[in-house]
């Protein structure tokens, strides 16, 4: 009974992805191939450059100079130039993830309906318990995961890319391998996507939950009570509590996006109380934001299970 | 257990508007049960609460297991197809056998594929790629390589033209029913089914109005093509329903002995579609 579980969940999951192939995969996919020709192009452009505050290299312009110059820098700049390299890509492409995401749980379970294919789904036996948390999971563990694997694919390209260059201008390349502690940011990378993606997890549990709801535009369903309920607020208290706490749930989820980066460079520490991704699972408000969106799942599945289909 | 399904003072309503109306029926093993209804009667109510898609009073057992709490249990010995549009378009067609492989127990991966031999369906075709005939042939190949205690049918045959509705129904007896089974189908072309039927199911206005196997229906009601003399003993044996035919009267009875009937003329067996209108009729 218990493995069965399991298969009718992988299957679930598999079955996400299969809908959802072109947001989950060939999106990334494509839109580091369109960067990686960008950055071929760029070396006979020569306008690729990696900067920091008080160091600058422009990789294709002075080549011969390049190397020398990271060559010359100490071990902890030259981590913090590979780093930066590495990094800031995953800021980019975690962006897009969760713009992907939040399209995703939106229509998680109202294109079901929509299509009435809904009827297809319930003529199997799974239970819609099983069936919303493995929306939840794909959201929260598949979508990182994909993104992640694209962004190591992009991260590897950097680097590869940075070691021919090097070999023009003399140098062996291995400098920026040594430095670039590769292990620890392919793992930083994949948990700071999925810590993200938890971290935001009341706001999918949210849309998912207007999905299950939603008559018509699921959109409207998802934000419009955001909106209501922050306008209420503002006319009867004068206050804007409700809107404040979503806009630092979803800014905080970009600093903790961006943290590999920010550290890098800004001495003063975030004070919100959250920053890398390990320091979130210290944060009270990451555990709330859990039990929050239990609760929002719950009434997602109570509506997928007892909402009238015809 | 014999009834496979067993409802008794089944209602439900959507607001002051009463849907169902404590409806009785059995679905025994080994029948094929057909409900028939004007639209709004309630037919696909019935369904939708037999499959666990919508809440109801009353009682309601399938399988012995209660719909409105244990859809999924239910499912696992209950196949159901609605009409053909419900597939999803996205979905390709070996990652429908996948899926279905997985996560149904009583699911015949090879069974499902032999059916899909016979057929012109490509394995690596997205739903949307196929045209309905195809789409039908595939939810029924899906579902006839289910080991299905009970199928339900909803209007299954709907929007197909006449050469995959005949194939739909014949494949379904030759491959899929048998004495263990029952099939509970709904459709609006009766003509096509009524070969099939063991059973009748008539709805209206949320009640049922007949219930009935179709030996019972043979023996009860009877149709008479009355030669003009006899119009007036006919007409006094209080026919349900009477029409002309080529200038002949033709008259429905209930309930009334076939020696009887045998002296005013010509004895047929109604169409169900027939019976259908009188009972449709009925006290109005």
């Amino acid at each position: 009974m218990n493995s069965n579980y399991g298969k009718t969940f992988q299957a679930l999951i598999k079955r996400e992805y299969w809908e959802h192939r072109g947001a989950m995969l060939i999106t990334p996919l494509s839109i580091a191939a369109f960067f990686a020709v960008l950055m071929l192009l760029g070396i006979f452009n020569n306008n690729v450059t990696f900067s920091t505050n008080d160091f600058q290299i422009n990789f294709f312009e002075h080549l011969p100079k390049m190397a020398e110059k990271f060559d010359n820098a100490n071990f902890e700049e030259q981590t913090k130039i590979v780093h930066a390299g590495l990094y800031t890509p995953m800021i980019f492409f975690g962006f897009v993830m969760l713009v992907i995401s939040f399209f995703y749980t939106l229509g998680s379970l109202y294109d079901e309906r929509k299509d009435r294919s809904i009827l297809f789904w319930k003529s199997l036996p799974i239970s819609d318990t099983s069936t919303v948390l493995s929306k939840f999971v794909a959201v929260c563990v598949l979508v990182p995961v994909l993104y992640f694997a694209v962004i190591v694919l992009f991260q590897l390209y950097i680097l590869l890319f940075a070691t021919v260059a090097a070999w023009f201008s003399g140098s062996s390349g291995i400098s920026f391998w040594a430095a670039s502690n590769l292990l620890s940011v392919i793992f930083n990378t994949l948990m700071t996507l999925i810590v993200v993606s938890l971290w935001l997890a009341p706001i999918w549990a949210w849309l998912m939950f207007a999905s299950s709801w939603a008559k018509k535009v699921a959109f409207i369903w998802g934000t419009l009570p955001i909106l209501l309920i922050s306008i209420a607020e503002g006319y009867l208290f004068r206050s804007s509590n409700f809107i404040d706490m979503v806009g630092e749930r979803i800014g905080n989820g970009f600093v903790i996006l961006s943290y590999n980066t920010k550290i890098l460079f800004d001495d003063h520490k975030f004070d919100i109380g959250t920053g890398n991704w390990y320091q979130t699972f210290g944060n009270m408000e990451f555990w709330i934001g859990l039990i929050v969106s239990a609760v929002f799942l719950a009434g997602a599945i109570y509506t997928r299970r007892h909402r009238d289909e015809s | 257990m014999t009834n496979l399904i067993e409802a008794r003072g089944l209602s439900k309503s959507y607001g002051s508007h009463q849907v169902l109306n404590s409806v009785d029926f059995n679905v025994e093993r080994g029948k094929i049960v057909g409900l028939v209804g004007p639209n709004g009667a309630g037919k696909t109510t019935i369904l939708k609460a037999v499959l666990g898609l919508t809440s109801y009073e009353g009682h309601l057992k399938v399988l012995g297991l209660e719909p409105d709490k244990q859809r999924h249990q239910i499912m696992q010995k209950v196949s159901f197809i609605a009409d053909v549009a419900v597939l999803p378009r996205w979905l390709k067609v070996e990652n429908a056998l996948e899926f279905v492989t997985d996560v149904h127990p009583n699911f015949n991966l090879d069974r499902a594929k032999y059916f899909l031999s016979k057929t012109n369906i490509p394995m690596n075709a997205k739903v949307k790629e196929l045209s309905k005939g195809m789409v039908a042939q595939l939810h029924l190949a899906l579902v006839m390589s289910i080991e299905a205690e009970l199928l339900v049918l909803d209007e299954p045959t709907l929007g197909l033209d006449i050469l995959y509705r005949k194939e739909f129904y014949n494949q379904l007896l030759a491959e899929f029913f048998d004495e263990g089974r029952s099939i509970l189908v709904t459709t609006h072309q009766i003509e096509e089914i009524e070969n099939l039927l063991t059973d009748l199911l008539f709805i209206r206005d949320g009640e049922i109005v007949l219930d009935a196997s179709m030996d019972e229906i043979a023996d009860k009601y009877i149709e008479v093509m009355v030669s003009k003399e006899n119009v007036e003993k006919a007409e006094a044996l209080k026919p349900v329903m009477q029409r002309e035919v080529f200038g002949r009267k033709v008259y429905l009875f209930e309930g009334v002995g076939r020696e009887e009937l045998e002296l005013l003329g010509e004895l047929h067996s109604p169409s169900v579609a027939d019976l259908f209108v009188a009972k449709m009729k009925e006290g109005k």
